[in-house]
């Protein structure tokens, strides 16, 4: 695999049964994400986009084809090793239920931090770092049920970012967020993309949102109808 | 691990209801276990003792094959008796083994006979002084003393005998009996001196008592007895003293009250099975609490273990959070079940459990177990051994029994709870 290559998906498909009836999540997919990408999956409710993030984040198998993350091919990982690979490198952002509902801000800003074990004197500093760039300097010791939807949302960002991940997945980040600070949210995204170099791809069907990506593959009943590059977006790599 | 003790015990209290009733069933459970075995091993104790102390003792020695025949001319000589008086002299204290006393015996059985009649009589030939200081005999006296004043001959006969023979205080009957010689019946004209109420009816018809140098000289016994019984200070210790003993006593029967009262050993044996077979029901009850709670705890927080799942959070460490509620659990369990069982049985160790509450004012002084008269009022006794053994199956049943529901909380990742669709 071509080492700029931060994730392929090839040919996964993905049915579930419902009923009597088979339904296709996703109909042999391939799609290669490379490292320092900005991309936007769209596409409508039940178009796949939140079962293309989970397999690539591991959290769910194809039926049929496989998903890479670098050299690693997902499907022969067991349940620990994919938790380790999440832990080391994917961040992933929920629409909701994101954080974890009896620590605070910071404390679900460091869980991965710890988790990795991350000494004191450098997971400190960092999440008061972090916290601070999302624009939640003050709330720290706030547990989610005394933070908004959005302020949630950007602790579950910052927890996200605080590892370095390689790669981060959010699926439709800023779907329970006004517009106001959906573009706030997506501003710092960008500006995580721009600074360190880390990948991105998040599911909308927000145009506004859509827009602010380097690359949008939209998918149409579990298909790529469409996989194009956003002229004028900066693309690294 | 600091995340997950944190993690672990926030979660605890996320349904604050829901952990103080399961801390408090398992706390209950535990109190209800100790002041169960306190209550339980109380009365034993107190049945041991009084059974020991009214004409037994904690080691009984006798001649070989005495327990079993019980003839009358298998005695402790002369010499066996001056080598268990110097061992006695000589035995020093064995850790926490101390012999308070030790009382020689006689015993036979004959026909007690007034102007009004005869019945059958248990002679115990006994060591007046010595024997008011270690059994409960002085304390059963209801008419007369223990043989004090200046009867010659004296007697204490038991109230059933007195009744049917209508003696009182005072009065003259005739003891018949085989003596060492076994060819002449000998008789002895005795004095009663006191009359004796051991509780027990089936006693009372047959009890006799004498002192020893009427029935020595009585029925030619010479020095001899029927059995040195010794007692210390705790009957646990019984079979401590009884192995000491007999190693120095090869030749001689040496028995613990558990050997000689077969039948009280066995009662309480069975006793004890019932109380087994109750707390086994009550930590059966408790056991399925705790289960149940934890296991609803996991199937509600599955979108969150799903959540910790994707986060990186391994399997491992999601069974070892839910195991560590668990623990948590047992520890504030045993902590507040452990002053609670131990507050109720320090009370009841002091100040004892009237049993006049559970029977009627007709029943009282009639309540026998095993053949020995309970006391009226239990007293709690609880080892260190027992409380160290109820903490660690409370606390072992709580853990255990959370292993199937952090499984399933390792198992779970279901990432479609995370769509929010």
């Amino acid at each position: 695999m071509n080492s700029n290559i931060l994730l392929r998906l090839d040919e996964v498909t993905r049915t579930y049964e419902q009923g009597e009836h088979i339904v296709h999540a996703l109909d042999h997919v391939t799609l290669d994400v490379k490292k320092g990408e900005f991309l936007a999956l769209a596409g409508p409710s039940g178009s796949g986009k939140t079962t293309l993030l989970n397999i690539a984040a591991g959290l769910d198998q194809p039926t049929e084809g496989k998903a890479f993350f670098q050299e690693s091919d997902l499907g022969l990982l067991s349940r620990r090793e994919l938790a380790r690979l999440r832990l080391g490198k994917i961040g992933f952002v929920f629409q909701s239920h994101n954080l974890v509902p009896v620590l605070t801000a910071e404390e679900n800003t460091e869980f991965i931090l710890l988790l990795r074990g991350v000494p004191d004197k450098i997971r400190r500093p960092r999440v008061h770092e972090i916290l601070k760039e999302v624009g939640l300097q003050g709330m720290e010791k706030r547990r989610p049920s005394e933070l908004s939807g959005g302020q949630q949302q950007r602790v579950a960002v910052a927890r996200a970012i605080a590892a370095e991940p390689d790669l981060i997945l959010a699926d439709e980040p800023t779907a329970n967020l006004d517009s106001k600070t959906a573009q706030a949210l997506l501003a710092l995204l960008e500006k995580l993309n721009r600074e360190h170099g880390t990948t991105f791809i998040y599911s909308t069907h927000d145009p506004e949102v859509m827009k602010r990506a380097h690359r949008i593959v939209t998918l149409t009943d579990g298909k790529i109808k469409s996989d194009e590059i956003v002229p004028g977006n900066h693309i690294r790599s | 691990m600091l995340l997950l003790l944190k993690l672990s015990w926030r979660n605890l209290w996320r349904n604050k209801r829901r952990t103080i009733l399961t801390v408090t069933s398992v706390s209950l459970g535990l109190a209800l276990l100790l002041i169960s075995l306190g209550i339980g091993d109380g009365s034993h104790k107190q049945l041991v003792d009084s059974a020991v102390r009214l004409g037994s003792g904690h080691v009984l020695i006798q001649a070989a094959g005495y327990q079993e025949n019980a003839e009358f001319k298998m005695t402790l000589s002369g010499d066996d008796l001056m080598r268990i008086g110097e061992w006695l002299r000589e035995f020093s204290a064995n850790g926490d083994l101390v012999i308070e006393s030790s009382v020689r015996r006689g015993f036979i059985s004959g026909m007690m006979s007034s102007a009004d009649g005869a019945s059958g009589a248990l002679v115990t030939a006994v060591e007046p002084v010595k024997e008011r200081s270690v059994s409960k005999f002085s304390e059963k006296i209801v008419e007369g003393t223990f043989f004090e004043g200046n009867y010659k001959n004296p007697v204490v006969i038991g109230r059933g005998i007195a009744e049917k023979l209508e003696l009182d205080i005072g009065d003259k009957a005739v003891l018949m009996a085989q003596g060492l010689s076994g060819e002449e019946i000998e008789s002895i004209l005795l004095r009663i001196c006191g009359i004796i109420d051991t509780g027990t009816d089936e006693l009372n018809q047959v009890l006799a008592l004498v002192t020893l140098p009427d029935f020595q000289k009585g029925f030619r016994m010479g020095e001899n007895v029927h059995q040195v019984a010794l007692f210390t200070t705790d009957s646990d210790l019984s079979d401590k003293l009884a192995l000491i003993t007999s190693a120095q006593f090869p030749d001689l029967e040496v028995l613990t009250w558990a050997d000689a009262m077969p039948e009280l050993r066995d009662a309480i044996a069975l006793d004890d099975g019932f109380n087994y077979v109750f707390q086994g029901t009550i930590f059966i009850l408790v056991a399925f609490t705790v289960m149940n709670t934890l296991l609803m705890s996991v199937l509600e927080r599955k979108r969150e273990f799903s959540l910790l799942d994707a986060i990186g959070l391994s399997p491992s460490g999601r069974f070892r959070m839910v195991m560590l509620e668990a623990v948590f659990v047992s520890m504030m369990a045993v902590v507040i079940g452990f002053i609670l069982g131990f507050s109720v049985h320090l009370y009841l160790k002091i100040h004892g459990l009237p049993l006049s509450a559970f029977y009627s004012d007709d029943m009282a002084g009639e309540f026998d177990f095993g053949g020995v008269m309970l006391d009226p009022v239990l007293y709690s006794d609880l080892s260190w051994s027992r409380i160290a053994g109820s903490v660690l199956m409370v606390t072992s049943i709580t853990i255990i029994l959370a292993v199937i529901p952090a499984f399933r909380a390792g198992r779970a990742g279901d990432v479609h709870m995370l769509s929010g669709k």
